[in-house]
């Protein structure tokens, strides 16, 4: 009969322990809802033009996860998004395979780790912006589908983590000019991120092979890679119009080797990424510089580096927030150089953007935003200016 | 002038010593054999950077409710974060399957009873309410 008394409460223990032991759903979910107006449709910003736009802002997005036991668990998380007229999309559906408390094995469809923000892209209550500087924030897709391995570390004051992934993406590359069917082989990186304090860094290197059809002349892509086949077929200094009887390409001039139109082409050509960033946050003030350089070994997409260095500082509930932002493009070297001077390329922007958070409450922000955008070069030729304001609500539940 | 400073001190002495007197202990079932946790090891906890006791057995934090007097001492002092920030910080980790934040589980008595019954779970309560059901391993 003692013993029964004795061991009634460790029972109970054991009933109670099941719900804090995390072996439940969890459901969570956030929505971002905003408006934006351009003072002016010659330069382009988030998809947004000057007769005012509530649509490529919004975003809503439900993840499911569930311990289906001691060591393993299932996450899945649709995203709807408004710039890609609310079609739903598996953004994150994995396995995680915990190997022991600091290594997890992740395999299914993940976020390729490009950026400082890239784990919570979408989730725009996560940072200060209505979204990430597109000058920074360049690739036109964020999943793949493979596997990762993470090991987090703590040494005293220092705690971090080491991500290594392999996979491959396949579906359309949008460049919101035009869409390419594209495929990303042997897509793998590294990334490293380590915290002391207020402090915190992260660097990443990433890399993929791309084949990618641009056969469509009437694209962008399309009409460079026919360009530059014609340029580099051309006998040097002869008007490529003149000589190919094409008025479309007078003003081209030919470099006379043929060769040299070869990596003109997604034919499996190799590119790379690297990114550094650097974060600071005291409670008070807050910084974060992030820089990054795209190295193709494609000449149909020019090597580039983008940086940007945003300061806030949080006043009670509000957050006024600076953020400046460049991008730039670089020619290849030597005639596949000259050909890529010729071809509608180029880009060189900036931005500043000023804008303002608000916490309503501890699930809500307020945020209202000005960037003004200035194209140094769009597409090879001379760009413009233009500014966009923007407000957005953001959720998360 | 001298007089209004001088009560304004007094004032500000007893302001200060009434926030102390809300001494906030960290507590864990008397069944678990860790006497004391240090304050970076706790907060490591609370933020899921860290998943054991330092005795290596499985630790489970979990949080008072939100707004709850013991919550905001705990999260300002031993996790020194505001509540918008620690939001911010779980949605981070949340929506990459990465970790999910302490479960909310009611007031200081239903926080004492969790803890009492489960080796495993870490909670914090008002010094006030602790007895002998549960082991206080850290102060504040």
């Amino acid at each position: 009969m003692r013993t029964t008394k004795y061991w009634a409460p460790s029972l109970l223990a054991l009933a109670i322990a099941s719900p804090a032991m995390a072996n439940d759903l969890n459901v969570n979910g956030f929505l971002s809802v905003g408006a934006t107006m351009l003072d002016d449709n010659k330069a382009s910003i988030a998809s947004a033009d000057n007769q005012g736009g509530f649509k490529q802002d919004t975003v809503l997005g439900l993840q499911v996860q569930k311990q289906v036991n001691d060591s393993t668990s299932a996450t899945g998380q649709l995203v709807s998004r408004g710039s890609s007229d609310y079609n739903t999309e598996a953004a994150w559906a994995f396995v995680t395979y915990a190997a022991s408390d600091d290594l997890d094995l992740r395999m299914g469809r993940l976020r390729i780790p490009f950026f400082q923000y890239s784990d919570f892209l979408e989730v725009g209550y996560a940072f200060n912006w209505i979204r990430p500087p597109s000058e920074v924030y360049r690739v036109p897709f964020s999943s793949l589908d493979g596997v990762d391995l993470t090991k987090r570390f703590s040494s005293g004051s220092i705690d971090g983590s080491v991500q290594v992934y392999y996979g491959r993406f396949q579906g359309v590359f949008d460049t919101g000019v035009d869409k390419y069917d594209s495929d990303y082989r042997n897509f793998t990186g590294l990334a490293i991120t380590a915290n002391m304090g207020n402090f915190g860094t992260r660097l990443s290197y990433h890399q993929a092979e791309i084949i990618m059809d641009t056969s469509d002349a009437t694209t962008q892509l399309g009409g460079a890679k026919a360009a530059a086949g014609a340029i580099a077929a051309v006998p040097e200094g002869v008007d490529v119009g003149t000589a190919t009887g094409n008025p479309a390409l007078a003003g081209l001039t030919g470099v006379g080797d043929a060769s040299a139109s070869e990596d003109f082409d997604f034919a499996g050509q190799t590119s790379q990424f690297v990114e550094a960033a650097f974060t600071y946050d005291d409670g008070t003030y807050s910084a974060v510089a992030e820089w990054t350089a795209l190295d193709h070994e494609s000449s149909l997409f020019l090597d580039d580096q983008a940086w940007l260095l945003g300061i806030a500082a949080r006043f009670g509930d509000f957050t006024p927030h600076l953020t400046y932002t460049t991008e730039k493009d670089s020619f290849d070297s030597g005639t596949e150089g000259e050909i890529q001077k010729q071809l509608p390329l180029e880009s060189e922007q900036s931005s500043i953007i000023v804008g303002l958070r608000y916490d309503y409450d501890s699930s809500t922000a307020l945020k209202f935003e000005i960037q003004n955008n200035d194209e140094t070069t769009a597409s090879g030729a001379d760009g413009d200016s233009a500014t966009l304001y923007s407000v957005a609500v953001d959720v998360v539940f | 002038m001298k007089t209004f400073k001088h009560s304004c001190s007094v004032l500000l002495i007893g302001l200060a010593s009434s926030l102390a007197s809300a001494e906030i202990s960290v507590i864990v079932s008397t069944n678990n054999p860790n006497e004391s946790i240090d304050q970076n090891t706790v907060s490591k906890i609370f933020l899921g950077k860290a998943k054991s006791f330092p005795d290596g057995s499985q630790a489970v934090p979990i949080d008072q409710d939100d707004g709850a007097a013991a919550r905001v001492a705990f999260n300002s002092t031993v996790l020194g974060k505001s509540a918008s920030q620690l939001k911010s910080y779980w949605s981070r980790l949340i929506f990459t399957g990465k970790g999910t934040p302490p479960k909310q589980s009611g007031n200081d008595a239903a926080v004492k009873e969790l803890v009492a019954n489960n080796p495993n779970i870490i909670g914090y309560v008002d010094s006030s309410v602790v007895d002998s059901s549960v082991k206080v391993v850290h102060k504040f």
